[in-house]
């Protein structure tokens, strides 16, 4: 059996794959992987790697333009699935989504019908498919990510890119916060084995480019930087919430500075 | 279409990412193949305070704190390494040695890597454990490397390689890159190269002792390392017998006891009902019977015999499998004590050994002719025997070398040999130990562990860890009392200490009532509140007041001492004293549950000081009816600290009319009214011998007039009466906000009922029939049977209020529906977190704002706490009764001695009076109320009508041999004559229950030279005055 950061972590300051508390694993992206799609990305955070494609805007099916949002812009329609090899234990899926994957289409789903500027296309449906290869931590957060990368691919508007991250507490911070002798940790961006054993959220943030200048490369004028994403499964006292918060914004603005250099970088066919 | 692959180059880091990949399988069998990152880097500093180059580079937390350098600059040295060594042991090393890197003697500046950490996790939890507590402790200066992550130290697993080769490697690599890494340091600071530590390897592995070799690393096996230590005698006797055994071979001898049954054919056997599991226990009176109590029958299970308990020691959770019926017998009438019956082993000569030695077989065969002939009317109980261990639970044990063990060899010196070591629980078998010190640990107290208990032998196996005095004097038999019982008794850490408030013993309430520590609390300061306590009590936890109402009622309240204010949940303070669950009293010593500066001034409600409180105020109709009852925290102001006498006698006097002293006689009033209502409810009046020991009188009197037995005065049951009422009324309080979490306290009913007609349904039966157990001829009568009844309750536990469906929370023995701790903070753990529950409960907001009741809420862990204050409380009383009962030994011991100087021939006993408690086939139990004492009187210690009343032990030893008893197991008596003797009137008949004079005299166990000392009880006169 491995060590436990809860145990180690006060000890030698270092997370038990040998990164420190505020450091990201290795972030590796490309976007336009998939030319038959209308825009598509591959992104890999650590040993979590996602492929995403998305289709439209195009007419919508079924005639889904009658339903709930319909009537003002595009429906967005997201469907995650989980390769039957990206975990530990190899699954057989029998109909498609677990509980997992449904979780985390409900969020995506929700997070980018709002954030799109969805109004510039009425009647129409914008369909995003993740594919999860391989799932170490993080997955909601790389999920969204790669979901951003490939919207940018296909050309959809958006008010700013949509990044991800995770924040974790190297502990179980099940009770308040003793300011004096605080000897938990925040940590940023949890593998796997962390987030079995430590309690997590994951945020996404969004930076809003001014409308009407160009500025892309403008780092230092960022605009205002909002949560649009909040989710946490496992308990942690609200005290805690204080220095989780902020460590995952600052991972979500490491992650948007990779993303801008991804897209920069390439050139599109 | 576009690669995936991912571009090292595009990447600074992902060069420095290695993966870490291992196979393992699950508990169902399956085999998973796990997949780790791993992020190496350079900024692992090495911890040194000599070196140079890591300050610069070792980086901060996120506070910006670097953790301290943990390795001297001046490590200590040995004769082999001049300039002071580090250390780094690898998981052999640390499986076979713990407890010497745990010495205080030696083994300091350690290197613990991260690999042999996580090996040893994996191979022992407990030694894991106890190697993290070692890392966390600063003083031993242990550091933990994490040698994976660093890139120079990392090692990657060769294709042919086995994994324990890789990590020796890795072990070795750590070594090298140390001693590279220091003389670089040095040489930065302009130092020569060999004024640097060596790194010295610790390994018991050959193979990588001469690769160390080879590859330029020092290393040296554990055993070679201490023997160059100074203290190298005694380490060496710490290192695990198992290793020692390993090196002899196996294959020597007969194998003495049956194998335990395979791990699958026990867990089918006790899903299938086969096999039985349940906690194996041995009988006090008889080493060679115990009972195994299992969910499947409604009385325990005999195990009898050596044979069919198959190495299993006192407190194992073992697997046991009923005999045939044929073999069933019934307990035993018999006294058999270890020491007597195998007093003559030989700890050496394991060819000789059987596993029932004759003496033992006899000892048997004369039970189950007795089960046998008795068989008509005495029903013989079912019998099972040991066939596996699920759970091994032994601990480190207290004990002393038998003496007769060393043997001849004593003058050999520094010889290895085997001795035996007496533990002091007589419920742990003997214990072989290899020694190289035989000759200077006899007569003193020692800490043993048990290492193994292999078939082939007839006796555990285990090794010393460190010797705590001699014998019975006063600092080594405490030491050793608090290690029996597993009390707490080190000193608090800094972590503990530095929860205190900073203003130390000048900490007062604040004077401004704008400041945050009045929130919320009521000022009741004008109150006349007093304390009563026994003399010299310094943790006051409770004080009292009664005032009249302008409507005829009375106000009366009980203010507790508000620990809750200074211990906030889970800060170090609090988890120290959830470990420690209640304060220990010695005769001569008191272990505190919270730091003496909380125990005895912040908290204690003193008088003349503002104090801040937990308040319970009723309003009581001139009958003691309760009319409304509130809770709140408080400050009050205590006009008056009284002892129990004091307050008797301020009530006691007629001209005394100041307002404290009449609220003293209205609360008394009160509490007669109440008492009387609790037994008429059926509240047992039970008793327990309790005897009060001054030792602090003067030094030249009879020592023996420090014991007394503690007097009851009506203020006793006066301060008693309202403490039961503040428990009851916040027990309901409590139980009403959290149905679920409370905390209550419970005596479960009866377990078992013994040798007397008693109606065990209820507790008002029970409390009747009690009453009716009168003898008019002997006054003491009553109580023995109350003392009895008592001892045959299930100990009171704590639970918590979800665990019982709500009928069970009754209080059998106060006869209340329902019942709390409450009114101790300062010495138990429960009442405090029942203070949480009950500031919680009344919506106090605690002065930052949020609720304190945190932490408390969750059951699983409240069910957790409540598992260990139950096991501390009970560990704490039998701390107490010990330490009662050495302090009577040694005044006994003192009394003896000053009669012999005064008359050499004087008998150095005492005559008192007894009364038999128990009755056994050849030996009966005294217990002697003036002391407190219960004894064993063998058959040599009845003094027959007509003898020459000689009481050495030495002469009557033989005596026994002549004796023959009468024992009649229906009416419990017992007569003794002397065999072939003519005279009727040569003889002794005792009975259950009858007093008796005896003779309480200390003595030195003989044969055995520093043998301990017991106290030895005669019985001269047997005749019912």
């Amino acid at each position: 059996m491995p060590l436990e950061t809860s145990t180690t972590y006060p000890l030698t300051k270092l997370r038990l794959d040998g990164r420190r508390w505020n450091e990201m694993r290795v972030f590796q992206a490309q976007i336009s992987t998939n030319p038959a799609s209308s825009g598509s990305s591959y992104l890999a955070m650590g040993n979590t790697s996602i492929m995403c494609s998305v289709h439209g805007p195009a007419e919508g099916r079924r005639g889904e333009a009658s339903g709930s949002a319909g009537s003002g812009g595009a429906v967005v329609d997201v469907d995650v699935n989980v390769a039957g090899f990206a975990g530990i234990d190899r699954k057989r899926r029998a109909g498609g989504s677990d509980r997992q994957s449904t979780n985390i289409s409900t969020i995506l789903r929700s997070a980018f019908q709002s954030h799109l500027h969805t109004y510039l296309y009425p009647h129409s449906t914008i369909s995003i498919h993740v594919s999860v290869l391989s799932s170490d931590g993080s997955l909601l957060a790389a999920a969204i990510n790669a979901c951003t990368l490939a919207l940018v691919d296909a050309g959809i508007p958006m008010p700013g890119l949509l990044c991800g991250c995770t924040a974790g507490m190297t502990g179980s911070a099940s009770t308040p916060k003793d300011p004096r002798e605080d000897e938990l940790d925040p940590l940023m961006d949890l593998s796997l084995p962390e987030e079995q054993e430590l309690p997590y959220l994951t945020i996404g943030t969004t930076t809003m480019v001014p409308v009407g200048q160009n500025n892309m490369d403008e780092d230092e004028e960022d605009g205002e930087t909002k949560v649009a994403v909040l989710n946490m499964d496992s308990k942690v006292h609200y005290t805690y919430l204080d220095s989780l918060v902020p460590v995952a914004i600052d991972g979500c603005r490491e992650i948007r500075e990779l993303m801008e250099g991804v897209i920069r970088g390439s050139q599109r066919m | 279409m576009k690669s995936l692959r991912r571009d090292p180059s595009s990447n600074s880091q992902a060069a420095n990412v290695a993966s870490k990949v291992f196979v393992r399988s699950t508990r169902s069998g399956k085999v998973q193949k796990i997949v780790r990152e791993l992020y190496l880097r350079q900024d692992i500093p090495c911890s040194s305070k000599l070196c140079s180059i890591c300050p610069s580079i070792a980086p901060p937390d996120r506070n910006g704190n670097i953790a301290p350098f943990v390795l001297s600059d001046q490590p200590a040295g040995t004769k082999a390494f001049p300039r002071g060594h580090y250390l780094v042991p690898d998981t052999n090393a640390l499986m076979n040695g713990m407890d010497l890197f745990e010495h205080t003697g030696a083994f300091y500046d350690v290197i613990i890597l991260q690999t042999v950490l996580e090996e040893l996790r994996n191979l022992s939890l407990p030694l894991y454990n106890r190697l993290l507590a070692l890392i966390k402790t600063d003083d031993k200066r242990f550091y933990l490397f994490f040698n994976e992550f660093r890139l120079e130290t990392h090692v990657r697993r060769g294709a042919d390689e086995s994994i324990n080769d890789r990590n020796d490697r890795a072990v070795r690599t750590v070594a090298s890159w140390y001693s590279e890494h220091l003389k670089t340091s040095a040489a930065k600071k302009g130092k020569k190269a060999k004024s640097v530590p060596a790194i010295v390897v610790i390994t018991n592995d050959k193979g990588n002792l001469e690769k160390a070799r080879s590859e330029n690393v020092t290393a040296l096996s554990l055993s070679d390392y201490v023997s160059g230590l100074e203290d190298s005698e005694r380490l060496l006797d710490m290192i695990t017998e198992a290793q020692v055994r390993e090196s002899k071979g196996p294959g020597r001898g007969e194998l003495f006891y049956p194998e335990y049954y395979s791990m699958s054919k026990l867990q089918t056997g006790l899903r299938a009902g086969t096999l039985h599991q349940g906690v194996y226990n041995v009988s006090p009176y008889n080493y060679l019977e115990s009972s195994v109590k299992v969910p499947a029958f409604d009385k325990a299970l005999l195990i009898l015999g050596r044979d069919n308990s198959n190495r299993a020691i006192s407190g194992d959770i073992v697997a046991i499998e009923v005999l045939p019926k044929d073999q069933w017998k019934s307990p035993s009438t018999k006294l058999v004590d270890e020491e007597a019956v195998t007093r003559n082993d030989n700890p050496d000569s394991e060819e000789t050994e059987a596993v029932v030695s004759d003496k033992e077989r006899k000892a048997l065969q004369d039970e189950v002719k007795k089960a046998h002939g008795k068989s008509s009317e005495g029903n013989p109980q079912p019998t099972a025997k040991v066939v596996g261990i699920i759970k091994r639970n032994w601990r480190q044990y207290v004990g002393h070398v038998d003496s007769n063990s060393t043997g001849s060899q004593e003058t050999s010196g520094r010889r290895q040999q085997n001795v035996f070591v007496l533990p002091m629980d007589k419920k742990i078998p003997k214990i072989r130990l290899r020694t190289r010190q035989a000759s200077s640990l006899l007569g003193e107290r020692i800490l043993v562990t048990i290492d193994s208990w292999p078939r082939d032998s007839r006796y555990p196996s285990g090794h010393f860890i460190r010797s705590l005095g001699e014998l019975e004097t006063k600092g080594a038999e405490t030491e050793a009392l608090l290690l029996e019982y597993d009390v707490q008794y080190k000193p608090f850490p800094k972590a503990v200490t530095d929860c205190l408030p900073k203003e130390g013993h000048d900490w007062k309430v604040p004077q401004s009532k704008e400041d945050k520590g009045w929130k919320g609390r009521r000022d009741l300061r004008h109150l006349q509140v007093c304390s009563i306590d026994p003399p010299g009590c310094q943790d006051i936890d409770d004080a009292l007041h009664a005032r009249p109402l302008p409507n005829g009622n009375f106000e009366v309240g009980v203010h507790i001492a508000d620990v809750s204010h200074f211990v906030k949940p889970n800060n170090a303070m609090d988890l120290e004293a959830s470990i420690r669950g209640t304060t220990v009293y010695l005769v001569d010593k008191r272990i505190d549950m919270l730091p003496h500066l909380l125990g005895t001034d912040l908290c204690s409600l003193k008088c003349d000081v503002e104090r801040y409180a937990f308040s319970v105020l009723w309003e009581m109709t001139p009958n003691a009816e309760i009319v409304s009852s509130d809770f709140t925290k408080s400050v009050i102001l205590s006009r008056q600290s009284y002892s129990y006498e004091q307050a008797q006698l301020k009530i006691d006097d007629k001209s005394d009319t100041t307002e404290l002293t009449e609220s003293m006689r209205q609360l008394l009033r009160f509490s007669k009214i109440l008492r009387q209502k609790r037994y008429d409810a059926g509240a047992l009046n039970l008793a327990s011998p309790e005897v009060r020991i001054e030792a602090d009188a003067d030094e030249v009197g009879d020592p023996l007039n420090d014991v007394k037995t503690k007097a009851m005065l009506e203020t006793n049951s006066l301060v008693e009466e309202f403490m039961l009422l503040a428990n009851i009324s916040v027990a309901s309080k409590i139980y009403d906000s959290f149905s679920q979490t409370a905390l209550l306290h419970l005596i479960n009913q009866l377990s078992k009922k013994r040798n007397m007609e008693l109606d065990v349904s209820s507790s008002g039966a029970l409390a009747s029939s009690l009453d009716r157990c009168v003898d008019p001829k002997n006054p003491f009568f009553n109580t023995l049977v109350r003392i009895l009844a008592t001892r045959c309750m299930t100990s009171a536990e704590y639970f918590v209020a979800g665990a019982h469906a709500e009928p069970e929370f009754r209080h059998y023995g106060l006869a209340s529906p329902i019942y709390t701790h409450f009114t101790s903070p300062i010495r138990r753990y429960a009442d405090l977190l029942v203070h949480r529950q009950l500031a919680s409960a009344i919506g106090y907001e605690g002065e930052d704002g949020h609720a304190v009741i945190e932490g408390v809420a969750t059951r699983g862990k409240l069910e957790d706490i409540c598992r260990n204050i139950n096991y501390r409380h009970r560990n704490a009383q039998f701390a107490g009764r010990a330490s009662i009962e050495y302090y009577v030994g040694q005044a006994l011991k003192a009394r003896g001695e000053m009669e012999q100087k005064k008359n050499a021939d004087a008998d150095a006993g005492i005559k008192e009076e007894g009364y038999v408690m128990r009755v056994f086939e050849n030996g009966v139990v005294v217990f002697v109320p003036r002391f407190g004492i219960e004894g064993v009187v063998r058959l040599e210690d009845f003094v027959l009508p007509g003898e020459s009343a000689s009481f050495s032990a030495s002469e009557r030893r033989d005596l026994a041999i002549h004796r023959t008893t009468e024992f009649d197991p229906e009416e419990y008596t017992l007569r003794v004559e002397e065999k072939g003797h003519p005279e009727k009137e040569r003889s002794v008949q005792v009975e259950l229950f009858q007093r008796v004079q005896v003779n309480v005299s200390s003595v030195k166990e003989e044969g055995r030279g520093a043998g301990k000392r017991r106290v030895r009880i005669l019985i001269l006169d047997a005749s019912d005055k």
